[in-house]
């Protein structure tokens, strides 16, 4: 028997990379002198480093099924936290390491909440967002901090090692680590167990309300410190300067889902995900597309996407 | 006669559910129907509620033929089933709920008629003499007041027959007797009513006939009057003998011990027995006696308010599923997709669940060990499947709960709290999953085995606990035991009652 091509298997299994793909091509076809250069290869890849991280938190969370909407108020946190401890003189590694523990801790108490009380994590973080943004007002007093920030704080969002951004290497170190957690250690393993089945989890001995907590707590973390990287970048901290990252970051989280079969929240899928939105952005920018054009698009993706593997279950 | 079956039967595959089944029910009388589980009263009642459609035979309702029966067709006929769970709205007060799916009375084109609405509700209370709030939300409503608002819903369509399924399950005594009183008098306005249940004391002060199903098939139907307790539940079962085979395990020292146990919930009530090494005990009670929630309570998994265990002759006091585990005891659960299995992940992921730590060195998986282990225990207990990384949703129920039975092994427990293992299993896999408890009992393992199949149970327990409403009531050793005296263990509870009233 003649073997056909499958081609509905094919958009079924790959499906999502194929688009990004096309896109890719088309952009690459449209102006081959700006879009399809090496520079602007390393260009989208910092562009995206900074989405691609908060979405791993974001990730992380997904994957035991639950919500954190707080992830962009509480990169806005991260970042403020760490240009005024900077501007005040602390030691840069303090800049940088002291945010993501309270976030940590306040991923905590989200989690302590959920698992605790058997609540909507959805409600839980859209409340906790409602009140760090609402700290990190009065801790600013609603101003962009800029004034005084030293050199070294700008430091790694600036810098190139090999012709290589740092940011861009920091994205790839982290997504490394995390693809490697998710997928070989029994804490990844626990993590999509919860997600999976949480009953089951919980009868098969496993201990479900540390490792959701856990994940909330990371999550946390890391969208501070996808914070503190944007301060770095900018050189400058605005209190809802994290604010926009939160639906890009589940974004690339939903367009992450669809890119293997098995359909659940993965970290190659999120970078994946995160790509194809960096790629978007830049190319309609390239193109010199109105913003609100690139919106409408993105967030056509986003239903085409889920859409698709919804149908491609079936 | 108001609703005639001839010949009705029902399959599910090969098996039949309903057989030839020719149920009579004459207007204005209180018809009861009793059997053990799995006899085919559910069935039978969802067939008269459309829920299912027959295979063979006629329904005749009224004395003329109804050929297309569904749930709208048997509402219309004046058919009203209340199930044990209730199909009310909790925020809507019983005026809203007793008009849903009916049409709204108007005032003008659009504005709903409250007023008109309560008052027709109101009529219905008063022919009945039910008292109801009628402004309370259902979800403060008590269980019979939530049974009184769907008789009501009933009676709104000029309803003929209703059919009560376990009604009494969550009732106390005195809510029982505001539903009988109820009962009586729809009797007296000359509705039918099937009434089912497991309770003998309630069939027998309340009906006027009893049908008796076995195992899918009409026994018999007789004037209650004309027949004791002994006579019906010797209707009721096959008096299978005892099969299990006598083998020279030597039953050792003590290993769980359950004394006084009762959790929040009340489900278990009051529950006590030991089992030693090397020995099979099965608890069996009728349906709602608490069996799931006791393995449940013992495990970890559901909250206990009094009572203790005792697990290798240590005091068991803060119990939760990982420490069970932890400990050496392991639940195979009933509930094989919500509770047992991780549908949606792979046989290795779910093989090695519950022993991940094991498995894992500085956090990190040791992939060939896992798959090699997991082999393993596919060829030990012959599982089909095409490979460790086959999602588990696409196997067999007997795969998938060998699968279940694979992660509880690697786990090496010593106590193996079972709970319905075989349900829905294929015959062969019934058969292995019995020897792999024989096998495991040989070993001086422990097994605590539930099962609704009292056959089953006769073929390999060793000892009976009988459990009747969530308090343990009979220890019996299985020895030239026969199924007609399990049952009556399990309504002599209801008898003491009986004679004690």
């Amino acid at each position: 028997m003649i073997k056909r091509v499958d081609y509905r298997h094919i958009t079924r299994s790959y499906g999502t990379i194929l688009a990004g793909i096309a896109v890719t091509i088309v952009f690459a076809i449209l102006r081959p002198d700006a879009f399809a250069t090496w520079a602007n290869l390393i260009n989208i890849t910092r562009q995206i480093s900074l989405l691609v991280i908060i979405a791993i938190g974001a990730t992380l969370v997904m994957s035991i099924e639950e919500f954190d909407l707080s992830v962009g108020a509480m990169a806005s946190l991260g970042g403020v936290l760490a240009a005024k401890m900077a501007v005040a003189g602390f030691p840069m590694i303090l800049c940088f390491l002291l945010p993501p523990v309270v976030a940590f801790t306040i991923g905590f108490v989200n989690g302590w909440i959920v698992t605790r009380f058997r609540v909507l994590s959805f409600v839980v973080t859209l409340a906790m967002s409602t009140i760090i943004g609402g700290f990190t007002f009065w801790f600013t007093g609603g101003a962009t901090i800029f004034r005084d920030i030293p050199r070294s704080f700008r430091y790694v969002g600036s810098a190139n090692v090999l012709g290589i951004p740092l940011l861009t290497i920091i994205m790839f170190v982290l997504v490394i680590l995390f693809w490697f957690i998710m997928k070989h250690t029994s804490f990844g393993r626990k993590l999509y167990a919860i997600g999976g089945n949480e009953v089951a989890a919980e009868v098969s001995g496993l201990n479900v309300k540390k490792y959701k907590i856990l994940a909330f707590s990371l999550c946390s973390a890391l969208a501070a410190f996808t914070g503190i990287l944007m301060s770095s970048r900018l050189g400058s901290a605005h209190p809802t300067g994290g604010d926009g990252l939160f639906l890009q970051s589940y974004a690339a989280v939903f367009l992450g889902r669809t890119v293997f079969k098995e359909g659940v929240p993965n970290i190659w899928g999120t970078f994946v995900g995160a790509a194809i939105l960096g790629v978007l952005a830049n190319g309609l920018t390239i193109m010199q597309v109105p913003t609100y054009m690139r919106d409408l698009l993105t967030g056509a993706i986003i239903i085409a996407a889920v859409v698709a593997q919804k149908v491609g279950r079936d | 006669m108001l609703l005639e079956t001839r010949g009705l039967s029902k399959r599910f595959g090969q098996q039949y559910a309903l057989k030839q089944v020719n149920l009579q029910i004459l207007p204005g009388e209180i018809h009861g129907l009793v059997g053990e589980n799995g006899a085919g009263k559910s069935t039978l009642i969802k067939i008269l509620t459309g829920v299912y459609t027959r295979d063979e035979g006629q329904v005749l309702w009224e004395g003329k033929e109804v050929s297309d029966l569904n749930p709208v067709a048997s509402r219309r006929l004046g058919i009203n089933v209340i199930h044990q769970d209730r199909h009310l709205i909790p925020q809507f007060n019983a005026v809203e709920n007793v008009y849903l799916g009916l049409e709204y009375e108007t005032r003008g084109a659009v504005a709903i008629d409250w007023k008109q609405m309560r008052s027709a509700v109101e009529r219905i209370m008063q022919e009945l003499s039910i008292e109801l709030p009628l402004n309370v939300p259902a979800m403060y409503l008590t269980p019979p007041q939530k049974t009184l608002v769907e008789i009501i819903r009933g009676m709104m369509t000029d309803c003929k027959l209703f059919i009560l399924d376990e009604p009494t399950a969550s009732l106390t005594d005195k809510e029982t007797d505001i539903l009988f009183d109820l009962i009586l008098k729809l009797k007296q306005k000359g509705t039918s009513v099937l009434y089912v249940s497991h309770r003998m004391e309630e069939i027998f002060r309340l009906t006027d006939r009893i049908t008796v199903l076995k195992n899918g098939e009409l026994v018999s139907t007789v004037q209650t009057s004309e027949v004791d307790l002994d006579g019906l539940v010797a209707l009721m079962t096959d008096n299978w003998q005892s099969r299990k085979r006598l083998t020279e395990r030597r039953v050792g020292a003590e290993v769980l011990r359950v004394n006084r146990l009762a959790s929040v919930d009340q489900k278990v009530k009051d529950a006590s027995f030991v089992v030693r090494e090397g020995e099979i005990l099965g608890i069996f009670g009728l349906g709602g006696s608490g069996r799931t929630e006791l393995l449940e309570t013992i495990y970890g998994l559901r909250k206990s308010a009094r009572g203790e265990v005792v697990l290798s002759g240590e005091a068991y006091e803060k119990r939760t599923p990982r420490e069970s585990l932890k400990r050496g005891m392991v639940l195979i659960s009933e509930d094989r997709r919500g509770q047992a299995l991780i549908e949606s992940l792979t046989v290795r992921k779910n093989v090695v669940l519950s022993t991940l730590d094991r498995y894992a060195r500085v956090g990190v998986m040791d992939g060939k060990r896992e798959i090699r282990d997991t082999e393993g225990q596919i060829r030990a207990l012959d599982i089909k499947t095409k490979g460790v990384n086959q999602v588990v949703k696409e196997l067999s129920g007997g795969n998938q709960q060998k699968v279940v039975f694979a992660k509880a092994l690697l786990a090496e427990p010593k106590v193996f709290l079972c709970d319905e293992p075989t349900q829905g299993v294929d015959i062969r896999t019934r058969e292995e999953i019995h020897n792999l408890l024989r096998a495991k009992a040989e070993e001086g393992k422990t097994v605590v085995f539930v099962s609704s199949d009292l056959q089953e149970m006769l073929d390999v327990v060793d000892t009976f606990v009988i459990l009747t409403e969530g308090r343990t009531t009979h220890v019996v050793k299985n020895e030239d035991l026969t199924s007609e005296q399990v049952l009556s263990y399990c309504y002599a509870g209801t008898r003491e009652k009986e004679s004690s009233r």
